[in-house]
């Protein structure tokens, strides 16, 4: 099969590379990939969802709540034109929330273009319990208005 | 080894004209989604101004430089250029290893919000397997016939190395139904994160009933992966599409995620259209008729 001795050699040789590339950077390197999508069973998530705040001035804005709380509440990011894995990944991702990444997720979600809404960047975390219940909760990161971005006092006392 | 090699690059008759069609069907689709893809990514980036995660060659150049401004149109503008001059020219058919350096660049460029998407994938071997082949192969008939097995030992390989990725991260205890609930939670705060609402489908419903109807469908999705790499093998290369699709079909009402340009591609590449084409030939005589290798 003298003919295919080409053909193995770049299928072998992109097999290797795909190996060395997936192995030093953490399974992905476009196209390849580990595939390790759904491969961490059970383990607790964090998404994001943007919550319509309709009153300003209740006392219970910053207050962690159920799914079920802020369901009639979600802005429709489909409709805004973002992605909405990409919300939840900055929201649930980042760790520092500094000036850059605040005007990152201000950028992303356009916020100059809807100068009269007012929105809450809300983290939406599951986790199973010892019984094997699932529980959700929505914990308040970032309120923005036109000008200003609020950070949850609760969270983040220090700044 | 020489069977396995056989089963992914042979055609029997491989200078029909239901082979050549079939060819340049596979070649076509892969150009259509790379422009696709170009255009949908070049868009999305003008909105983004910050890296979150960097991936692939984001790690070594600093793909800011394509936020705020208009090099993310001007790239998909260059990869669509070169995207119809490689499919309809005969000499410039190398470009198509340009054209996966860019649309890689365009990949990580939108992602750099911190989704990694797997949609796109099999795109990208596709036109990965298109460009080496043009680079390395002169005759462009088993050129194409290359890059279209190179791509159907990397569709095996990937949906197998999903379910090892599984397996090594979470044991066999993965399939326990439980995980499927907590997924589904997931999944219903991403759409209601898009939406603005969302109903639970038939099987999600189905599935929190009871915990044992939702360890069968996980049982099911496992071993559909498990058995992809038998689609490098002719023969069974149909049926395992079938049960890939059957799994994707069944991803989208448990999950609600909907892997469009694989179905697609799953169904060009896993079932022999070249043997319908070739029928259609013998009866109707289209090569003589139309003169249609003249337009391959």
């Amino acid at each position: 099969m003298k003919k295919f001795t080409k053909y193995k050699f770049i299928l072998f040789a992109i097999l290797a590379l795909n190996i060395v590339l997936v192995a030093t950077h953490e399974g992905e390197f476009w196209p390849f990939s580990i595939f390790p999508m759904f491969s961490q069973a059970g383990n607790p998530w964090s998404r994001g969802v943007l919550e319509r705040v309709e009153n300003n001035n209740d006392s219970t804005i910053w207050n962690t709540k159920t799914l079920s709380d802020i369901r009639r509440r979600a802005v429709s990011l489909d409709s805004i034109g973002v992605d909405a894995i990409d919300y939840a990944n900055f929201v649930a991702k980042t760790e520092d929330w500094n000036q850059k990444r605040i005007a990152g997720l201000r950028d992303l979600l356009n916020i100059n273009e809807y100068p009269d809404a007012r929105w809450m960047a809300t983290r939406v975390s599951g986790y199973l319990t010892e019984e094997d219940s699932v529980v959700v909760e929505a914990v308040p990161l970032l309120l923005f208005t036109r000008d200003t971005t609020y950070k949850n006092p609760k969270i983040f006392q220090d700044k | 080894m020489n069977s396995l090699l056989q089963n992914l690059f042979e055609f029997k008759r491989p200078d029909s004209i239901g082979v050549k069609l079939y060819l340049r069907l596979f070649e076509l689709f892969s150009v259509c989604y790379t422009l696709i893809y170009a255009w949908d990514w070049g868009f999305y980036i003008l909105r983004i101004s910050d890296v979150v995660l960097p991936l692939g060659l984001a790690n070594y150049i600093d793909v800011e430089i394509f936020f705020g401004n208009s090099l993310p149109l001007i790239s998909a503008g260059l990869i669509s250029g070169l995207a119809v001059v490689a499919f309809f020219s005969r000499r410039y058919k190398w470009l198509y290893i340009l054209i996966f350096l860019l649309l890689h660049l365009q990949y990580v460029t939108r992602f750099s919000l911190g989704e990694i998407p797997h949609s796109s994938n099999l795109i990208g071997f596709s036109i990965l397997g298109l460009g080496l082949a043009f680079c390395f192969i002169n005759n462009r008939w088993k050129a194409l016939s290359f890059a279209y097995g190179f791509l159907v030992f990397f569709v095996g390989l990937s949906y197998t190395s999903a379910s090892i990725s599984k397996l090594v991260a979470s044991g066999i205890s993965w399939v326990d139904g439980n995980h499927l609930w907590l997924w589904i939670a997931e999944k219903s705060t991403d759409v209601l994160s898009a939406e603005g609402s969302y109903t639970l489908t038939w099987v999600q419903e189905l599935a929190l009933q009871s915990r044992l109807i939702a360890t069968i469908i996980l049982i099911i999705g496992l071993v559909t992966e498990i058995c992809a790499f038998l689609f490098w093998w002719k023969r069974l290369r149909p049926y395992i599409t079938l049960l890939l699709i059957g799994m994707h079909i069944g991803i989208y009402y448990s999950m609600n995620i909907w892997f469009m340009s694989y179905l697609i591609e799953l169904s060009i590449i896993g079932f022999p259209w070249y043997k319908l084409f070739n029928y259609l030939d013998e009866k109707y005589n289209l090569q003589n008729r139309n003169n249609l290798l003249k337009y391959l």
